[in-house]
């Protein structure tokens, strides 16, 4: 039961890490959000299935909230926002594909590197997972930094923290359950947030393109 | 009990604010009153931590101790003196028909919600609940930010959010692995600044120096540092001035406290060294890289963010130099804070007289606006460390402890923090002076006015005598953060 739990654990450490690699490579807006949608069910598998061992009540909720914030609510504020301004295809990114993909193995190789060797006694011995946690992390962070669209820079956020919890989650850093109710409640606030400052920003510039916005530059 | 007025009323405020359907007054009314009690209850809780000489403690989650207490008194003298500026300020706004009535109620329920969130992270005892309350300053005021609706505005509210998110969520991570430090891996009971110092000895190194980089890399771009500061000029710049002299004045402080509690468990568990030379050099970077922009700077709003990069350097370069540098550093937090705030209120009315933030658009500010022109000029001497203002012996403090182990760092900080000089002398003049062309001459209001000159008259005050008791919490407070293995 313990292997089987901890194999299906690695599983979806996996999909995180490959929902954010992949959110660089597509061009769609729907299609990042239905990939953000796929990390974040991952995320509350992992959730689900701790709350599972423990036999907790805190846990299971906690589980749901995160399945309703980031499943359920999350994505469906973005693809109506896409479907309101007709704006499907993604803003390009910064550097041409090939580039992103040698920047994402350079993070990757990154992650690997003995630098991050302190983490093995928190992780324990598991090479794949460590590289899996910590470049997920990394790769978030440049798919916020790489993209030129609004939607994409604030998936790139919402990803980077899905991967940091999951980092928390294997670090066995849970917190008591008002202070992880706290946590969940300050990112609907970011979700909530970010979707309308997008919806704002489509107003202002009457586009998803942060290249539009020049007027910094030019006072 | 009072420690909960502290939080509650704002959040009070906040909701009353909501509820307001019709007249601006009642909001100008609630604001004042939230504002006197906060200052007053702050005040009750410092007294008694002074009479006790100790923290002051309500509930496990909330404890001010003498380091708590110098920014939450910071926090509620800024604040009041904004929340009555803010009335003069809106009013004459609605006069212009520049916002309407909802956009200053907006205001007001978002600056109330702005103030409790600093309240809470400077009370509070957790460190997870101290980033839950930094992150909800970033979401409180970043529609202040895009508050006039324009693209500019749009643009600078934009990159606060996500820069700011971003830093967050890698303070967060940092903080994650500092309670990975406690031995007990599920914990029941709350993680707190304590337990954390408890078990600094026992925590991997390596781990506790990551968790440190990473705390510095996060809150860090809360606090301007660079080169992580590209959002606070143009954050700060395009806010209304109320909120702007609370961004600059106040909060950057606040966010520095986080990386000063974590400093402390970092010293505990690594020496003072690491967290010292990090300090250093995210400082003079900060320092070095305001000073040459505040050199050439065209628009004074810009002017002022710049500045507080600055100011934000020298406090780095404090802490990290250590000894009485140190004990310098948290006095400078303070003189900072007064002068800041009170150059951006004075910067306001300026604004709201020539309705530009353009340097060479503004002249003669000192003829036509007599008070806050005299207030503007103080004010830049008081920022650049000229006598008799405090922050002149701050600043020689804080070179002084350098100078023997860091005499290139602290040459160039001389060097740097001289061109920074230039470049305010520079621009104050050529707004104070000139001939004003056709402006109607004085003030717009004594709710624009009363606040600058209660806040000059403090920071007069302190500069010239600095009482037993602020030096007590203040040497209390540097004890406290020179603890080391």
């Amino acid at each position: 039961m313990e292997i089987l739990n901890m194999q299906t654990v690695f599983v979806f450490e996996a999909i995180i890490f490959v929902s954010a690699v992949l959110m660089h490579v597509v061009k769609r807006n729907s299609t990042i959000i239905i990939i953000y949608l796929c990390q974040s069910l991952a995320l509350v598998g992992l959730l689900g299935i701790h709350a599972y061992q423990e036999q907790s009540t805190g846990s299971f909720l906690i589980a749901l909230i995160v399945l309703v914030i980031k499943v359920l609510i999350a994505p469906r504020f973005f693809l109506r926002l896409i479907n309101r301004s007709h704006q499907n295809l993604s803003a390009s990114t910064y550097i041409n594909v090939p580039m992103t993909l040698g920047v994402i193995i350079g993070l990757i190789f990154f992650a690997q590197s003995d630098i991050f060797s302190p983490f093995n006694k928190l992780l324990g011995e598991m090479p794949a997972l460590r590289m899996m946690l910590i470049s997920a992390i990394f790769i978030s962070l440049f798919l916020t930094i790489n993209r030129k669209g609004v939607l994409s820079q604030i998936i790139g956020v919402l990803s980077l923290e899905n991967s940091i919890v999951a980092f928390g989650f294997f670090v066995g850093l849970r917190q008591p359950f008002n202070l992880e109710l706290g946590i969940l409640f300050d990112i609907l606030i970011l979700v909530i947030v970010s979707t309308v400052f997008v919806s704002m920003v489509y107003r202002q510039f009457d586009s998803y393109d942060v290249t539009r916005m020049k007027h910094l530059k030019e006072e | 009990m009072i420690l909960s007025l502290v939080i509650l009323v704002p959040l009070a405020a906040s909701i009353l604010s909501l509820l307001v359907a019709k007249r601006a007054k009642n909001l100008y009314r609630i604001a004042a009153a939230a504002s006197f009690i906060e200052l007053a209850a702050s005040s009750a809780v410092t007294y008694s931590i002074a009479v006790n000489n100790s923290p002051f403690s309500w509930t496990p989650y909330f404890s001010v101790d003498f380091l708590g207490a110098i920014l939450l008194m910071l926090v509620a003298i800024v604040g009041l003196a904004t929340s009555i500026y803010s009335i003069g300020y809106f009013k004459a706004e609605v006069d212009k028909k520049i916002i309407g009535f909802h956009r200053v109620r907006e205001y007001f329920i978002l600056l109330h919600l702005f103030l409790m969130a600093m309240f809470f992270a400077i009370t509070t005892t957790s460190p997870v609940l101290m980033w839950i309350a930094i992150e909800a300053t970033t979401l409180s005021t970043a529609f202040l930010i895009s508050f006039y609706n324009k693209p500019s505005a749009m643009e600078a509210a934009w990159k606060y959010l996500i820069i700011n998110s971003i830093g967050l969520l890698i303070g967060f991570l940092g903080t994650l692995l500092f309670l990975s430090i406690v031995s007990h891996p599920y914990p029941i009971n709350l993680i707190d600044w304590s337990a954390l110092a408890k078990n600094a000895s026992n925590a991997n190194p390596l781990i506790v120096k990551i968790a440190f980089v990473l705390v510095l890399i996060g809150y860090g771009t809360k606090v301007g540092l660079a080169p992580m500061h590209t959002w606070l000029p143009d954050a700060h710049s395009k806010a209304p001035v109320p909120l702007s002299s609370l961004l600059s004045g106040v909060l950057l402080n606040v966010a520095f406290l986080a990386i000063i509690r974590f400093k402390i468990v970092t010293d505990l568990s690594v020496g003072a060294n690491f967290s010292q030379g990090l300090l250093i050099f995210f400082g003079i970077l900060s320092i070095v890289i305001a000073s040459l922009i505040i050199l050439m700077q065209k628009n004074y709003k810009r002017l002022l963010a710049y500045s507080s990069i600055e100011h934000m350097g020298i406090i780095a370069l404090g802490f990290g130099f250590g000894g009485i540098g140190i004990f310098a550093a948290l006095l400078h937090m303070v003189y900072h804070s007064l002068a800041k705030s009170m150059l951006f209120l004075a910067s306001g009315n300026i604004f709201l007289k020539y309705s530009t933030t353009r340097i060479s658009s503004t002249k003669g500010a000192i003829f036509v606006l007599p008070v806050t022109g005299v207030l503007f000029l103080a004010g830049f001497l008081a920022i650049t460390g000229i006598p008799p203002f405090g922050t002149f012996l701050t600043e020689i403090y804080i070179v002084s402890a350098g100078l023997k182990n860091h005499p290139v760092i602290v040459i160039t900080a001389i060097i740097a923090l001289t061109l920074a000089f230039v470049g305010f002398l520079r621009s104050v003049f050529s707004m104070a002076y000139g001939e004003p062309g056709e402006i109607t001459k004085g003030e717009k209001s004594k709710w624009t006015t009363l606040p600058l000159i209660a806040i000059f008259i403090i920071l007069l005050a302190l500069s010239l005598y600095l009482p037993d008791f602020i030096k007590v919490f203040i040497q209390n407070a540097s004890a406290l953060i020179s603890k080391t293995i």
